[in-house]
């Protein structure tokens, strides 16, 4: 096991080198970082030629994707190309806004999503298993874009025709959060519909997992043996069927969480979030490629990471499988 | 079993019960106190350190014109009124160029020390530092020197420096605080004293940014509300939403059809007025450019057969009714007097566009023009007139004045060949490198732009990306840039103007409409055209 999470980590390294220097080399090439600069009038020639020294823009990309790594290494991934800012406090910041929507918002989609797929495999082919099936292939193919513009609308129309503004449709916290228990309670309030937005798809993928993974475990022997010694039906589903058709759910979410860390981009764009998403969009937009990098770098190592979880957790739970 | 399902369904629902019904609010932006204004805006800036190389943003500039507060200030009809200044600055002498300031008494940061000459020269040792990234240090940099006493100042060029009034008019650094420091890292997260109507309290970054009342500010009318918050939604339709939601109470955007559901509403209130930056399709000149374009009648051709007044009125007329073209590429139209509709000359006229191409040799193209019209005009010696339109990708604006000039150049027999780039492309790569044959994209401005025309239009002007070089025009620009008197400053910048109606460099469209949506609730806002931003008069706003 130790010699397998070993080889894993030592072939992430050098996936990690290869994806940094590739994502270096394409936003590097794609187009002038200083092009914003060439329309604004009575430019500071000076101001220009400092920071194409700071940043060795006039080096090649190797040499400066060099420079890049030293930053990174040394100096907590370095500054923006124009504002000379450091990246990582902006980095961290955004990070732990995504980790907060993220975090609730898959618990409680594993949550809902566990309990519709076991009670639709225990009432297979009932109206609420024909009912949840349905649902969740309407929330498959729902767009996330436009579920969050939907229920923007929603609260709207009900601010409009009420007076009450059920929930806040952009940002992370009022003006005036409060402190202590306000704050939190402010922020949640602010999470309810990104949070929604998250969890449909994740809810309509979780359970249709779980359903095909209940079904296939109560038709296995071991449970009819269970109900042959005498156990009452829902100690068959609870400790023995739920707890072995979890194991692929484990792995789907481990493997999901790590991407969704990423930053929920679209629904962080919609909802106007501080988050991983938008971080990234902006960096994009702005052709910056140090805090592009310095998100790359982030996000790379916790998929990687998850997904070692992933393989772990599943030779754990499921002891057939061997680390060869 | 069964009490603990109870039990969680209690907790579940006590806690969907306070999140709808706890900080929910019966209308009100987000329950603040009645003094507080929210200014909801599209683009958070990454710093306050405003006019460097990566923030010369609106943005930035919304927060801090009420911090730096400034000598003199252009009020909504882009003319100067004193602010910390006890009268207008004058010009005492043209050889060497000597100018005169003197603050008010009353003028004082907010940490209580005197604002005088000296944080005028602090800030003028900060622009023509070389170390600082600052993004221009035109004007700065011709000063020979700045003498100071107390109050007073005597500033002189070495060189002639037309726009004066405005660089000794600008905002001003404290020099207690900024003397000795790294300005490259200044005012990251926070601006430490005021000399204007409002000061820094904080910023929760990605979310909001509040200023509060500066209570030591007596050089003008104290604010009259307690704060107003900067809430940064990036999002196009959640901006217009939460505005809809009661989630804010002002928001300067950018000209979008979404402000068509706010106009009529008697919910808001919509200010809508041209502003200083205008639209353009560039025509390259220079050797890598279609041969054509350097025919003069290929550039009345296009002139004249594209219809800009139906591309304004196509684009704005939900938004801003009555936008007019734009006929004059130095003064706009709200300059009134100074206003000379030179381009005028080229009205739209497909038949005499026709006409001319057949007149000149030119074969192929239709004999009358035509809505379905398919024949592209060849002319001796330049080829078929085809020519590859650049503009940036993404802009549904840009997309549909596009297809409007395709169609009407298309229908007198002239081709454009889309060419739509990201920004970073189109002005990274495409604009410097001067080989495209037309480009649309905007430039922005103030009232002082217009005094260095010549680096767009003069021969070998620094920004001159379409390589246009008339004798005549570039000796009007570089006059216009040297002198001093306005009145003679004018009439040669309308001169040069006059010769670029001739000449055609640039085909001007319209410019931009700036808008303000607000609610009801809170008055006193009011639109300014140059890049003051809508607080330039946040002591007269109140909320009812």
């Amino acid at each position: 096991m130790l010699s397998y999470v070993v080889r894993r980590l030592l072939y992430s390294v050098v996936v990690l080198v290869a994806a940094s220097f590739l994502v270096f080399t394409f936003v590097s090439a794609s187009g002038d970082p200083l092009a914003q600069l060439n329309i604004v009038p009575n430019l500071s020639e000076q101001s220009r030629q400092n920071i194409i020294d700071r940043k060795h823009l006039d080096d090649r990309i190797p040499v400066r994707y060099g420079y890049w790594v030293k930053d990174a290494v040394t100096n907590q991934f370095g500054t923006t190309l124009l504002g000379d800012r450091p990246i990582l406090p902006d980095l961290w910041r955004v990070m732990k806004n995504t980790l907060q929507l993220v975090l609730i918002a898959e618990i409680l989609a594993i949550a809902v999503a566990v309990g519709i797929g076991v009670y639709s495999a225990r009432r297979q082919y009932s109206a609420f298993d024909y009912t949840a099936t349905t649902l969740s292939f309407v929330g498959l193919a729902t767009p996330v874009f436009w579920l969050a513009l939907m229920l923007q609308v929603l609260i709207v129309q009900i601010y409009e025709q009420t007076g009450y503004r059920i929930f806040p449709i952009a940002s992370l916290n009022s003006v005036d959060p409060g402190s202590g228990f306000d704050f939190v309670l402010d922020r949640a309030h602010h999470l309810v519909l990104p949070v929604i937005v998250l969890m449909v798809a994740s809810v309509a993928s979780y359970s249709r997992y779980v359903r095909a993974s209940m079904l296939e475990v109560m038709g296995s022997d071991y449970l009819r043996t269970a109900r042959a010694k005498g156990l009452s039906e829902r100690r068959v589903t609870i400790k023995h069927a739920f707890r072995n058709a979890l194991i692929p759910l484990v792995t789907l979410v481990a493997l999901s969480f790590g991407n969704l860390l990423a930053g929920a981009i679209v629904t962080e764009t919609v909802f106007s979030l501080d988050g991983m998403g938008l971080y990234f969009v902006n960096a994009l937009l702005a052709n910056d490629p140090y805090p592009v990098m310095a998100w790359l770098m982030v996000t790379a190592t916790m998929i990687i990471v998850f997904n070692l979880i992933a393989d772990i957790a599943y030779g754990l739970l499921d002891p057939r499988v061997r680390y060869e | 079993m069964r009490r603990r399902f109870s039990t969680l369904s209690i907790i579940s629902a006590a806690i969907i019960a306070s999140l709808v019904l706890g900080p929910a609010a019966p209308a009100g932006p987000e329950g603040t106190s009645a003094g507080t204004v929210i200014f909801i805006h599209e683009q958070e800036p990454p710093s306050l350190r405003g006019g460097w190389v990566d923030n010369n943003l609106l943005a930035t500039g919304l927060v801090t014109n009420n911090i730096w507060y400034g000598g003199q200030i252009y009020n909504k009809a882009a003319v100067f009124e004193p602010r910390l200044f006890e009268g207008k600055p004058k010009l005492i002498k043209t050889n060497p160029q000597t100018v005169t300031f003197r603050y008010k008494a009353s003028a004082v940061w907010s940490d209580g020390k005197p604002v005088t000459c000296e944080d005028w020269k602090a800030t003028w040792r900060v622009f023509v530092n070389p170390q600082f990234n600052v993004v221009t240090r035109a004007g700065y940099e011709d000063i020979k020197s700045v003498t100071c006493k107390g109050k007073a100042g005597t500033i002189v060029f070495t060189t002639p420096f037309a726009a004066w009034e405005s660089l000794v008019s600008g905002g001003v650094y404290a020099a207690h605080i900024v003397r000795g420091k790294d300005m490259n890292q200044m005012f990251n997260n926070s601006i430490p004293v005021s000399s204007g109507p409002w000061k820094f309290q904080s910023w929760q970054k990605g979310v909001t940014l509040t200023l509060v009342k500066n209570p030591r500010f007596k050089a003008g009318p104290p604010m009259k509300l307690d704060r107003v918050v900067f809430r940064y939604i990036l999002d196009t339709n959640a901006r217009f939403q939460a505005l809809r939601a009661g989630e804010g109470h002002i928001m300067e955007p950018q000209p979008q059809l979404q402000i068509a559901d706010f106009i009529g509403d008697k919910d808001f209130k919509v200010q809508t007025a041209p502003e200083y930056a205008f639209e353009h399709v560039d025509i390259q000149l220079g050797p890598r450019g279609h041969p054509a374009l350097k025919r003069p009648y290929v550039r009345q051709a296009l002139m004249q057969g594209i219809n800009r007044q139906q591309i304004a009125r196509a684009l704005f007329r939900p938004i801003a009714p009555g936008l007019p073209t734009l006929e004059n590429l130095v003064f706009k139209p709200f300059e009134k007097a100074l206003y000379q509709k030179h381009f005028n000359r080229w009205r739209f006229n497909p038949t005499r566009v026709v006409s001319t191409l057949r007149g000149n040799g030119c074969t192929g193209g239709p004999n009358a023009p035509s809505t379905s019209n398919s024949d592209i005009f060849s002319c001796p010696g330049v080829g078929k007139l085809s020519f590859r339109f650049f503009t940036t990708a993404g802009n549904q604006l840009r997309l549909l004045a596009f297809e409007l000039m395709e169609r009407d150049l298309k229908s007198v027999g002239i081709e454009l060949i889309p060419r739509f780039q990201s920004a970073g492309t189109l002005f990274g790569s495409t604009l410097p490198s001067s080989d495209w044959d037309l480009m649309m994209f905007t430039y922005g401005g103030g009232p002082d732009s217009k005094i260095t025309s010549g680096s767009l239009y003069s021969c070998r002007g620094d920004q001159n990306y379409g390589n246009y070089c008339s004798p005549k025009a570039t000796a009007a620009f570089n006059a216009a840039a040297r002198e001093l008197d306005p009145r003679k400053r004018n009439a040669l910048l309308n001169q040069g103007d006059a010769q670029l109606a001739v000449d055609l460099p640039s085909i001007p469209l319209y410019v931009r409409p700036k808008l303000v949506v607000s609610t009801p609730k809170l008055s006193g806002p009011l639109l300014n055209p140059t890049s003051e931003g809508t607080p330039w008069n946040v002591a007269t706003w109140q909320l009812k």
